[in-house]
């Protein structure tokens, strides 16, 4: 099951913003960034306004900026609601991506 | 019968009121589109705290004031969703009937009722009435965005958590009206505070022992803690169910007038067939009538000459 993908649904309240597969999700967690790989235990955690960084399979990233909200993630298939949130153009962002 | 002139002047001025019904219906339709493309839009935001708040009654045993409060307070909040602009039939009238009965029936049982109202039209009956109004909000009553939805409930649940000392209220009704399909809506009240949580099918049976009966959910763990996630959650849940209650209103708000106004472009073209209709016959009276007055007076001369 622990593959070396995961499902990942961002959805804002107005409208879904990505869907896709991906090997590795940054979040920014209630305390702190919290990093998400394919098989993560089943959590359910309350995030606050930050950056987002998904890691797609071949290394594409994509960088969102996220309002608060909460995340969960069960049986490989992440979801993320969020309040709000928009991709973030042109920002390079490297692994350590959340201050 | 009527004069010709004024037969001719109610046809064209219902010819012209034929062409706005006829516009609005247009701009009713593709409203609908638009409706349908928010409702669409919001469904996954829904389903996905839908989902959480599922999880959350699986794992615990929720406390939080918001599904359950024990307070002996008389005051309920009661908010009604209603149109800024009218014709759209009765959609306005029938929410503010059911709000009445509604009313009363509280009243009736002891309680403190307090009105909410959302939409101008709604909004300025009470007015006009000179009704106390807790609060009131206007406009977009066709597309509520996420904002209309985040006020209202957040004024909604402000009055909800406040403690009954302080004025706060113990239930929250709405009455709204249900989208069914294009030609059927269906006013219906709706107790959302506190909030009934509805245990998807497979787990009807189980109550509070869900967690013994069968594990259907993994565990999951929560961060920062339980408490910290339910009161992050349960208010989101709220206001998602409140802005659901607003979209499908708002559906059912621009169905309602597409109705009223394809009606009423029907009924502007039978008058004006009809209108028409005794205009040929009056100007086929009063042709024959001219007829025979040549003949007559024909026929008059003729019988002087002989």
């Amino acid at each position: 099951m622990a593959g070396t993908t995961m499902d990942v649904n961002i959805v804002s309240a107005e409208h879904p913003i990505w869907s896709g597969t991906a090997k590795a999700v940054l979040v920014p967690a209630y305390a702190g960034g919290l990093g998400i790989l394919p098989g993560h235990e089943p959590v359910l955690s309350v995030i606050q306004e930050g950056p987002l960084v998904v890691t797609e399979p071949n290394g594409a990233k994509h960088s969102f900026e996220v309002t608060d909200g909460f995340i969960s993630f069960d049986s490989n298939k992440l979801t993320v609601v969020v309040e709000q949130g928009r991709p973030m153009q042109n920002i390079p962002v490297d692994e350590t991506g959340i201050q | 019968m009527a004069s010709q002139l004024a037969l001719k002047s109610r046809i064209v001025s219902t010819g012209s009121l034929e062409k706005i019904f006829n516009a609005q219906e247009m701009i009713a339709a593709s409203h609908i589109a638009q409706a349908r493309e928010v409702a669409l839009n919001a469904k996954p935001y829904t389903d996905a705290i839908f989902d959480a708040v599922q999880t959350l009654v699986s794992h615990s045993h929720i406390a939080h004031p918001i599904v359950r409060k024990e307070e002996d307070n008389p005051r309920v909040a009661v908010l009604a969703l209603t149109a800024d602009r009218g014709m759209a039939g009765a959609y306005t009238s029938s929410i503010i009937r059911e709000t009445e009965d509604l009313l009363n029936r509280l009243e009736g049982a002891g309680k403190e009722p307090e009105l909410f109202v959302y939409g101008r039209r709604g909004v300025s009956y009470y007015k006009y009435r000179n009704r106390p109004l807790a609060q009131t909000w206007e406009g977009d009553t066709e597309k509520p965005g996420v904002e209309v939805a985040d006020a209202i409930s957040r004024a909604l649940l402000d009055a909800y958590m406040t403690p009954a000392d302080n004025g706060g209220v113990c239930e929250l009704y709405i009455v709204y009206t249900e989208f069914i399909n294009m030609v059927v809506q269906k006013v219906r009240v709706l107790r959302m505070l506190p909030v009934e949580i509805i245990k998807s099918d497979e787990h009807a049976a189980g109550g509070p022992d869900m967690l013994e009966s069968q594990h259907v959910m993994p565990l999951y763990s929560f961060e920062p803690s339980l408490d910290e996630v339910l009161d992050a959650v349960l208010p989101k849940y709220v206001r998602s169910r409140i802005h659901e209650c607003l979209l499908e209103a708002a559906a059912s708000e621009v169905a309602c007038r597409q109705n009223a106004m394809h009606t009423a472009t029907e009924n502007a073209r039978d008058l004006i067939n009809d209108l028409t209709r005794k205009l040929n016959a009056s100007r086929q009276a009063s042709i024959t009538q001219e007829l025979t007055e040549i003949i007559g007076s024909a026929d008059a001369l003729n019988k002087k000459e002989e």
